[in-house]
Parts: C-alpha cells; structure tokens; sequence
C-alpha cells in the first residue's frame, strides 16, 4: 500500500485548501475550505470525489484544520451539518476560538448583507464546533489504534499549526499557512526533525524572495511618518486579524520612540475584539510577547483609540487601520472615498488584492487617477499609495528552508500558482534531489510509503556498530581512544542503527 | 568536546572525524545535532589548520557553509551554536561572506561546492547555502540568537571591507531591537567596524546610531557614544546632529557627563572645521548674561564650551579662530573638565592649556586689529598658523608631562616605567611631523630636548639603560636631525640660494644614524626596520633635493637597494606601505626605466616628500642594544704602552660586549692617524660567555709600527653589517660595510727604553 493523495482544492491555485490522504488504508482531510472568489458549486471542494461518498462518516477517518482563514476552514459547517460528516475533528485551541467568529461573519456578510442563499446557518457553525477537539502544540494524539497526529506551531496567524500524521509507519506533514520569519507577534514555524514519506507544503510565494523584514519596516515607517509629519491622514486597510496586530505594534513602537502625538485609530467592530484574543491566547504568540507579556501586554495598545465615523473629517493628521483589508467594502472603503482625493493622505494596501476590488486596481494604478466605485460614483485619487510587502506567508527561500530540514522522500505542492509552482518543483528536484509534485484539483497522486520489517540481528552485530571502526593511515591507539571520548555521538550512533531494517 | 590538551597532526583522522560530525548534523535528536554542530566546529577548526596554505582557504570555506546550514534549524539552542560557530572562523572569502546578506544566488557562489553534506543524501554543500544565513539570525525570533549573530559579524566584519559596508544597514536595524543584549552587541559590533575603519555612516543611519544615546539603558549608552566618537562625520548637518544628540543625551542623563565631555572633545578634536561653524553659530549663547554670571548650570553651554576648547587641537585646523574669551569662560569648567578629560590632560595641564589659548590668541588678535596693509594681514595669517599649533605643541607636551607625573606616582616597576614612557614619547612624536613641516624648529628642538632630559632621567636611574629607551633616544636625534634638514630644505626651496654644505652634512649624519639605528638593534620588528627604512628614503630623498649630480647614482642605487628592502619586507610581514613609499616605488621604476630623464623626475622625487609623515608604532620589549666597551687597562699619554719600532706590538684590549651574539661578525678596528686602519677579526666563539654580557681580553696585534718615538692610536670596535652590499676594498679586513659599538680609546705608544 502507498500514499493516495488527492487535491480536493488549492491544486495549482489559491483558495479552497482541501487535501484528501490515504495512508495505509486511513483516510484524513487536511483542512475544508472554501474559495471565496466563486459563489457558485465551485466555491466547495468537492467531496463527491471521495470514495464511498455516501457515507464520509465511514470513509474519512478525520479531519485536520490547520488555522482559522476562511479559505481553510471556510467549508466545515457545509461539510458536517450539510453533508453530514460527524467523525472527528482536530485544530487548535486558538483556530477553535477564532474560526467561528470568521464564519459567522462571513454568514452575515453573505446572507444578511448580499441576500445570498444560506449556506449554513448560525446553528450549524455552533454544532459543527461542537464536535471539534481542540490539541495543543507538540501534543500526541492517538485518533484511533493506527493514527497519531501532532501540532507544530506554523507562524502565519494566530493559532496556525502544522500537522504531522503517522499511520503505521508512514508518516506526512501537512504545512497548511506558515511563515519561516518571525514578525512581531508572531514566532517562525517550529517543527522536529521527522522521519517523513511526505510533505504536502502550500506554495503561494514560490518564486519570491523577501528582502529582510527590517528593510520593509523602516520603508512602511518612513512613509507613514512622513505622511503624518506633513498633516495628512493614513488608512491602512488590514484583515481583522494578523496584519492589523503586527502593524499596529509596529506603530506603536515607533510612536512610543518617536514620541509621536499623532493618534492611531482602529476602526471599530472586529479588530478590539480581535486584540482581546491576542491578549489571551499569548502563548501563542512570538518569544518577544511571552517575554515582556508579564511586564506589559503588547496588545495592550495604549495610544490606539477606538475610531469614530464623525473623525473622518476631523482636521489634523492622524493613522486609521480600518477592515476590510482590500478596500472591497465596507469602512475602509467608506474611508478611502473621503480621503482618497487629497495629496497629503495617504493609503497601504496590503500585498495581495484579489482582482476587481478597489485594492487591486490602485496597485496597477498610476497616481492621480480615476476609479469608478460602482456604476455612477467615481472619485478622483490623488493620495499617495504604499504596497505593503509584510506577509505571514513564508518565501521561496523558507519553503526550500522547511523541505530541506524535513528532508522527506516526496514532496507536493499546494496553495500556488501554476507557473511559480513549476519553478520551486524544479528547484526541489535539482538542488535537494527530492522528487516533487503540484497535482492540479481533484486530481490524485500516488506515492509510495514506508513499511518496516522486522529483522533480527546479534548481540556481536550490534556492539560493532556501536563501537565503529574508523581506519586511518597512522594509527595511535592511545590517541584513538581519547578521541573516541571526546567524540560526543558515540553513544548516540545508535539511533541510526536501528533493530530493524527498512523496506518497502 | 575535544579537549583542548590533545595534538592530532594527522590530517586523514582529522577529516574522518569532521565528516562523521557532519553527518550528525542531520539526526533527528536536538540534542545530538547540537553537539554535532560544536564537534564540526572544532574538527573543522583543526582541519582547517593541518591543510597546506592553498588549500586552507578552501577548506575554511567549506566549513563556513557547512556551519551556515544550521542557523535555519528549527531549534533555538542549535542556532545559537551555529552562529557561535560562525564566529569563530578566522578566514572565508567575501563573495561568500556577501552571500550571507542576500537571499539571490550571486555569480560568484552560483557555481561552487564544497565538500560537505548538505542533506543526507547530497555530499557536496554549494556555496549558496549560505545565502541570507547572517540576516537570518539578526531576524530570529529569540534574542539569544541575535546576539549570537550580532557577535559573529563581529568578528566576520573584520575580514572584508565590502561585506562590512552591506552589514551597517541591518546592524544599524539591530540597535531598533527589544532586547537590550542584542542592542548593545550591535553597538559593540559597530565599535569593532569602527576601529577598524569600517565604518561608513550615512545620513539614513545617523539617527538610529544617535538614538541609542537616548537609550534609558546605561551601557547602550555608554556603548554609542564609544561608536559615536570613532565615527568620521562628512557633513556639517550630520556633526551638528551628532553635538545635538550628545547635548540631550547630557540633559537626559546628567550622571554621563564626564564620558560626554570626553566624546566631545574628542570628536571635536577630529572635526576642527565644523567645530568652528557651530561656536560661531552659538557665540551668543556662551556669552555672559547681564548680570555678568555664565549661565554654566546650564548643561547645553558647558557642553559647548567643552566643544569650543577642543577645536585648536584639531589637526585639519590651521586657524585657530575660536573667540579667546571662550578658553577664559571655559577655566569655571575646570572641575568638571578635569573629570571628563582624565584621560587627556590633568587638571594643571588643563588650567595652563586654557589660560594660554586665551592670552595667545588675544596677541595675535591685537596684531590683526593693527595690521591694515596685505602683507601684514598675510604675517598674521602665518602667525595664527602658528598659534595654533603652537597651542598644539603645548598641549603636547602637557600631556607627556602629564605622562611622567603619573609615572613618577606610581611605584611601579623601573621597567614598565621606562617602556611605557618611552611608547609615550613615541606616540607624542608623531604629532610633531606638522610642526617640522610648518619650519617651527624652535619649538620642535626644544620639545625634543626636554623629552631628551626626561629619558636620560630615566636611564641613569636605572643600572643599564634597556634597549627601548635607547632605541627612543636615538630616535629622538634622528628626527631632530631630519627635522633640521627638512628646515634647510624648505628654506633651499623658498630662498633658491644658501650653502648647501649645512645640508648635506646634516643628511650624512642622519643616514649613518639610521644605519645605526638599523644594525645595532636586535629584536627590531618588521614594523621598525620598515620604519627605520622610510626615514631613510626620505633621506635620501632630500639628498636629491639639492640637485647635486655628482654622486646621483650613488644615492639612486642606494635608493633602489633600500626600496627593494622595504618591498621584502612588506612581502614577508603583509605590511602596508605609507603613500610616500609607494609614489617612491613609482618613480624609481619611471626613472629605471628611462635612459636620460632621470634629472627632470627629480622633481616628482621631491614632490613624494610632501606625502610623508610620521606613523606611531609600538616598540616591541625585546629590543637589545648591541653595545661595546674597550679599554685598555692603565693606558694614558703619562703610562704608555712600550714598542719597538718596526716589530709588531701586542696591546692588551679589554673588551666587554653586550647583546653580542657570536654569529655576528666583529672587527677590532686599529687606526693610526687618518691614513693608516688595521683590522683584526675577533672570533667571539673563542671567548666563550653568553650573548647578554661577555668580558674578555685580547691582545691584539698592531703590526705597522711608525718610526718614531711616541705615537697614539685609536682601538674601536666594530660590526660588519651583512645585508648592506656595499663593499670594502681592506684586504684580510671585513668585506662590508662597518657600524661601530663604541667610541674609539686612544692608546698610547713609547719607544720602549733599554
């Protein structure tokens, strides 16, 4: 028996991460999520494609989500309450707090806003969470006789795990989302040294390369603070969570140093309630926080004031961090309408815009220009713009980082762009000689998997191998054996030798 | 860990156990790839050492990148050991030092390999692995690491100017950093690449460098201002926003105060030009008050005030035009002054350096007030010049004195003492260059002499004088003969008339010196024979000056000779050549070159001169003056030796030597009047005794008695010195050229009476 892996969502694109895996028989899901550019059947995985779909109860074995974003977790209510999946389900304490916050949100915006047709209910997001188990870090769990799956912290948001899966004697890491540099709130990924078949790695930034993050931040500074020291006012669209945390510490640093008066705003709604959550779940967050958390909590921003719609015109320059992050509605784009037409404001837009909202046009924008709101507003935009190129997805360079400290025997790509992903496939292939594969959607890839046979060996076998021989041209014994003391593996040597032989 | 006791010289064991640690670099315990990383360290380490010099390089590389693999290990511990690691590597080649810092793949590492593993699988490890493995670790999670690496670039900043150059930027990040730890290894790093020249700061840079004076931490503080005080500033703006910074840094933190006056001194000291816009800018705010009080409570005008004083020790600063009353408002300073600039000058010295400045400069501003027409303007500018670094010299020699009174306090050891002050009067001798090329013998005959004294004090005291202080007395003189022939040479030069016979003297005298210098000390290092060699060139290089064509090969084949000594030793020390040694190589090859210009590229000879000036070296302890004494027992005009006239007559020389090895070849030199010179070899093998002191004595020979009744001769010793090619036509005598250990005794001869 091999691995059977098959790409449910994010095959060759990003959204919807969904990967099917077969190990020795047991079947788990690695995430549900949904695409939130269609609204039609595609914006699902689809699970139809799983074997003996009628029942997913019997088929899948678990389901693992690996952090809170829609687009990982977005399907899950679908799935169980719709469905009717009702086995297990594995993510972490934070993903479980958060996850129902972004699904009840996106509930409304879609159903209570747009009048889309309901495609889970409030209730549904409650029993579904329902039959969650939450894991910590590094925490084994035995889901049934043959699978053990275990948490490694992953970066990329709060509450975002890696997840390493051993059925038998095959094993695969599932990266879901994860950042190889730390950020201010957030550590770098952290993950053992395993003994892997497979790693399935998202790939969304498979050809770039970051410059170091202190370049980016002093860039992001400076213009803000010139902005600012000329009197014009910042909006800084983020997503609730993430960014607006790492951006407003950020800040607030640079504030406290500066001794800037310049108040920092958050809009109103889902980011206070967000920085809440940060300030509980700190144990999951970057070294630096657990370490001064005792003395003050860095989400505890004491310059940051709650925004007020009658501030929008209020004279004097000021930093707003308004939701949504691509300026597609709602009060950043309330916002922008107001201060897009002056010089001296100016707007961030963050690194990634999905095309036909208004961030995605402003970043192919040349300044001033004109942008058509909807089908008679449009509004002249003379505010300067600064992309931001701060991003809880790891590079090129940390994906080959992560592959060639897990040295597994295969590895395959999701969460990509076809193009990009042939780059990194190549670059995995040639340089650390490991065989690589990005499977389009709903497509399956087989590889095979470990199988240990037990073989014995003698008691004299054994102790050679632990004393090896070493043979050299001038032999000194006395030397030798004070080298052999000094040598600090000589009793570790046996855990490359192993009472068993490995086979296929 | 391998202990530190044991000797491998066998290179294969040595490379077995390297590759063995490097394959633990990948086991999947912690704990084992941890040590696995300490052991490729040290294996490395040793490798490194045992490989041939051609290879040492390669190898030492290949280690960096191996090392370079673990700072993206996912554990914290191991990345700590790694960049320790790093740290300790003592040469790897810059393209892949600049590797460290970018993430692309440069041409120069595209293609290379090491041998190494770089998965377990892949036994070759290519040179881009090291990619980004430096920013990578200032931009860990945990402080731990960044330090680590902080520390690491310390010492990896030293090997390339370039890689240094692209470090500034993100270490200049780094002092933006949480962690105090980090910040003040950044600080440290950024001393490090300071002392070494290495460090450029921009503009962008200077307000994360001044930041840190405000830092609320004690040592970062402490830390900036040492970084603060090497860096050269380029631009008046980034000067006053350094003296800015430092002014709120003392209102912050009153209890720095004396280290702040210290930096401002001393970086006024370096910057006189700017020093000089800014008191002008602030003169009024150093005046007194109505009330007539100085407003000295004041941090900000002390701060100034410290600044203003500093600005005539400035070298670039001919002029001295720091308003004189400023030295007299400076003097209610004292107190504060004294603490801040115990290094520099004690409190006396101070007082004295203060009450001259302002008294000089009024002198000369009373002048300038009279002097209307131009030429008199132009004698008051030369005069200011000279003011100027006449406060210079003061200062100077206040500060020597200041150097003997602390010794004189101090019980130390004689020899510490004599040593340290003879490094002093050798450091001080450095500063006088300008003041020669300026033409103020006076001052610089009379500086020298009163160093003179205080040396000779110390040598008599002692029992017999050390080399050192020997080796400084002689330099003394040699600058002070240079000098003079420096002040005949520009003379020459304005005048266009004047004996030259005053110079040429002057330089014979100056090179036999040297020659001195040269030959009768052992132990001299690389650095003083180069030194000794320079001065020299520039001997000879005045000796050119007066453009006597008679003996022009003579010097040019000496000049050669000297030159292709000095490029043996830079080649052997890897020592740096000063600007004046290398346009000197230049021309000499010009004029080889060229068959019949050899006279019209006289004048760039001359034109090189310009370039030279005194460089401060260290006087290594061993030095040993090569030293002899001759005397013959009971000997004067009234109790001569008897002689028949015709016959050879033996005279019983008693001889001490000193430091004399027995390799050296040495002569006891017989001369009779000016004509006739007889040489015996003294073979020291015979005499036995150890090299330190031997006493002996000799009989020796004189076989050219004269007809006559009652004659004299005089007994020297001398030393034939081996490398000089120079050849000597005595016949059975020494084959080159000689160098004389004592001054000759006379001994006199009677016609033996029956």
């Amino acid at each position: 028996m091999g691995i059977e892996c098959l790409v449910l969502g994010a095959g060759q694109e990003v959204g919807k991460s969904c990967v099917v895996v077969t190990i020795n028989g047991k079947r788990i899901m690695f995430d549900c999520g949904m695409h939130m550019g269609y609204l039609d059947h595609r914006r699902y995985p689809e699970f139809s494609l799983i074997p003996n779909s009628q029942d997913f109860s019997d088929s899948i074995s678990c389901i693992i989500i690996t952090h809170f974003h829609l687009d990982h977790v977005g399907a899950l209510p679908y799935f169980t309450e719709v469905c009717g999946y009702s086995g297990p389900i594995f993510m972490t304490y934070p993903t479980k707090a958060l996850a129902p916050l972004m699904l009840e949100d996106y509930r409304k915006v879609m159903v209570d806003r747009r009048g889309e047709e309901e495609q889970f209910s409030s209730e549904h997001i409650v029993r579904c969470l329902k039959k969650v188990t939450a894991v910590d870090l590094k925490q084994t769990v035995q889901v049934d006789k043959d699978i053990q799956i275990c948490a490694y912290y992953a970066g990329h948001v709060l509450g975002a795990a890696m997840f390493y899966v051993k059925v038998g004697n095959s094993a695969v890491v599932y990266t879901g989302d994860y950042n190889m540099t730390p950020d201010r709130h957030l550590g770098a990924a952290q993950i053992d040294r395993l003994q892997l078949d497979l790693v399935i790695t998202e790939s969304t930034y498979a050809t770039t390369y970051r410059d170091s993050k202190y370049v980016r931040e002093r860039e992001f500074l400076k213009v803000v603070h010139k902005c600012v020291a000329g009197g014009g006012k910042v909006l800084i669209p983020t997503f609730a969570l993430g960014r607006a945390q790492e951006l407003c510490m950020l800040l607030h640093d640079y504030w406290e140093r500066m001794n800037l008066q310049v108040p920092i705003y958050f809009s109103a709604g889902l980011t206070i309630q967000a920085n809440m959550y940060y300030k509980i779940l700190i144990n999951w967050t970057s070294q630096k926080v657990k370490d001064t958390h005792a003395t003050r909590n860095a989400f505890d921003f004491k310059n940051v004031i709650s925004f007020d719609r009658s501030l929008i015109n209020a004279p004097g320059p000021c930093v707003l961090f308004a939701t949504p992050g691509m300026i597609s509605g709602g009060f950043s784009l309330e916002v922008f309408r107001h201060w897009a037409p002056y010089e001296e404001n100016l707007v961030t837009l963050p690194g990634y815009c999905v095309a036909g909202t208004i961030g995605h046009k402003l970043m192919s924008a040349k300044i001033p220009t004109q942008i058509q709101l909807d089908e008679d507003v449009q509004i002249d935009v003379r505010c300067q713009i600064h992309q931001l190129s701060f991003s809880p997805h790891t590079d090129a360079k940390g994906i080959m980082d992560l592959v060639k400290f897990l040295s597994p025997k295969h590895v395959i790509l999701v969460h990509g762009e076809k193009p990009k992903m042939a780059t990194l496939k190549e670059k995995i292939e040639s340089e650390l000689g490991i065989q690589c594969r990005y499977p389009a959607n709903n497509e399956t890839v087989c590889i095979p998997s470990t199988h240990h046979v037990k073989a014995g060996a003698s008691d004299a076998f054994l102790q050679s191998c632990l004393c090896p021989n070493f043979k050299f041209f001038k032999t000194d014994f006395e030397r030798g054996s004070d080298l052999d003391d000094d040598f600090p593996q000589g009793d570790e040597c046996c855990s490359t030798v192993q009472p068993g032989e490995e086979g296929r | 860990m391998l202990s530190n006791g044991i000797v491998v010289e066998d290179r294969s064991l040595v490379e077995g156990c390297y590759f063995r640690a490097v394959a633990l670099l990948f086991d999947a315990e912690n704990c084992v790839r941890c040590s696995a990383v300490r052991a490729v360290s040290q294996w490395g380490q040793l490798l490194v050492a045992l490989n041939p010099d051609e290879t040492k390089r390669d190898w030492s590389d290949a280690l960096f990148v191996q090392l370079c693999l673990m700072i993206r290990d996912t554990d914290m511990e191991i990345r700590v050991t790694a960049f320790n690691a790093l740290g300790k590597i003592q040469t790897v080649s810059e393209d892949i030092l600049l590797q460290t810092l970018s993430k692309k793949a440069s041409a120069a590492t595209k293609q290379k390999s090491y041998p190494g593993q770089y998965t377990a699988k892949l036994f070759k490890v290519p040179a881009t692995a090291a990619a980004f493995a430096l920013v990578h670790g200032l931009e860990d999670e945990f402080y731990q690491v960044r330090k680590s690496a902080c520390h690491a670039l310390k010492m990896l900043t030293v090997l390339s100017a370039e890689f240094s150059r692209g470090v500034v930027h993100i270490l200049i990040d780094m002092l933006n950093d949480d962690s105090m730890v980090v910040r003040l290894q950044a600080l440290e790093t950024l001393h490090c690449m300071a002392m070494h020249d290495y460090l450029k700061v921009e503009e962008s840079h200077l307000d994360m460098l001044l930041g840190s004076l405000m830092d609320n931490n004690a040592l970062i503080r402490s830390a900036a201002r040492k970084t603060v005080h090497l860096t050269k500033l380029q631009k008046l703006a980034m000067f006053r926003s350094c003296i800015e910074s430092l002014i709120k840094n003392l209102e912050l933190y009153p209890q720095d105060e004396a280290d702040i006056f210290n930096v401002l001194y001393k970086i006024g000291r370096e910057h006189g030009k700017f020093v000089i816009n800014i008191i002008k800018e602030v003169s009024q705010e150093l005046e007194p008050t109505f009330d007539g009080h100085l407003a000295m409570n004041n941090v900000r005008t002390a701060a100034l005030l410290v600044l203003a004083i500093s600005a005539p020790m400035s070298l670039e600063q001919k002029i001295c035009s720091i308003p004189p009353q400023i030295f007299s408002y400076a003097v209610t300073l004292l107190d504060r002054l004294s603490c801040g600039l115990a290094d520099v000058m004690d409190q006396n010295t101070i007082l004295a350096y203060l009450s001259h400045c302002s008294r000089f400069t009024f002198a000369s501003a009373s002048e300038n007030f009279e002097g209307q027409a131009l030429d008199s303007h132009l004698k008051d500018i030369r005069l200011w010049k000279k003011s100027g670094e006449i406060c210079h010299l003061f200062s100077e020699s206040m500060e020597l004195k200041k150097v003997t009174s602390l010794l004189h306090g101090n019980l130390l050891d004689p020899h510490v003492k004599k040593a340290s002050f003879s490094e002093a009067v050798l450091r001080k001798m450095v500063d006088l260059w300008p003041l020669i090329q300026l033409g103020c013998m006076n001052e610089v005959i009379q500086t020298l002499r009163s160093w003179k004294e205080e040396l000779r004090n110390y040598t008599c005291a002692s029992h017999r004088p050390d080399g050192a202080s020997i080796f400084a007395l002689k330099y003394l003189h040699v600058i002070k003969l240079i000098g003079k022939a420096w002040a005949c040479y520009s003379s020459l030069k304005n005048l266009q008339f004047k004996g030259m016979g005053g110079l040429e003297a002057l330089l014979i005298k100056t090179e036999r010196r040297l020659k001195e210098m040269l030959y009768r000390f052992a132990g001299l290092s690389r650095e003083e024979n180069l030194h000794i060699l320079e001065l020299m060139l520039v001997t000879y290089t005045l000796k050119f000056s007066y453009g006597g064509t008679c003996c022009l090969e003579y010097y040019m084949n000496r000049l050669n000779f000297v030159l292709s000594r000095v490029e043996y030793l830079r080649k052997e020390g890897s020592l740096e050549l000063s600007d004046f040694v290398i346009e000197l190589q230049n021309i000499s090859c010009e004029i080889g070159n060229s068959e019949d210009g050899s006279i019209n590229k006289l004048c760039l000879l001359q034109k090189c001169l310009n370039l030279f000036s005194l460089k401060h070296f260290v006087l290594s302890r061993e030095l040993k003056y090569l030293d002899a004494e001759v005397d013959v027992c009971g000997n004067d005009f009234q109790n001569p030796l008897p002689f028949i006239s015709g016959l050879p007559v033996g005279i019983p020389v008693d001889i001490t030597l000193y430091n004399i090895s027995s390799e050296i070849r040495l002569w006891l030199e017989i001369t009779l009047g000016e004509s006739l010179t007889q040489f015996v070899f003294l073979d020291l093998h015979e005499f036995g005794g150890l090299n330190e002191m031997r006493k002996f004595t000799f009989v020796a020979p004189f076989y050219k008695t004269p007809n006559v009744k009652y004659f004299s001769l005089k007994v020297s010793i001398a030393m034939e010195c081996m490398s000089e090619s120079h050849h000597f036509k005595h016949r059975n005598g020494p084959k080159y050229e000689l160098v004389h250990l004592c001054k000759g005794r006379e001994v006199h001869l009677s016609m033996a009476v029956k």
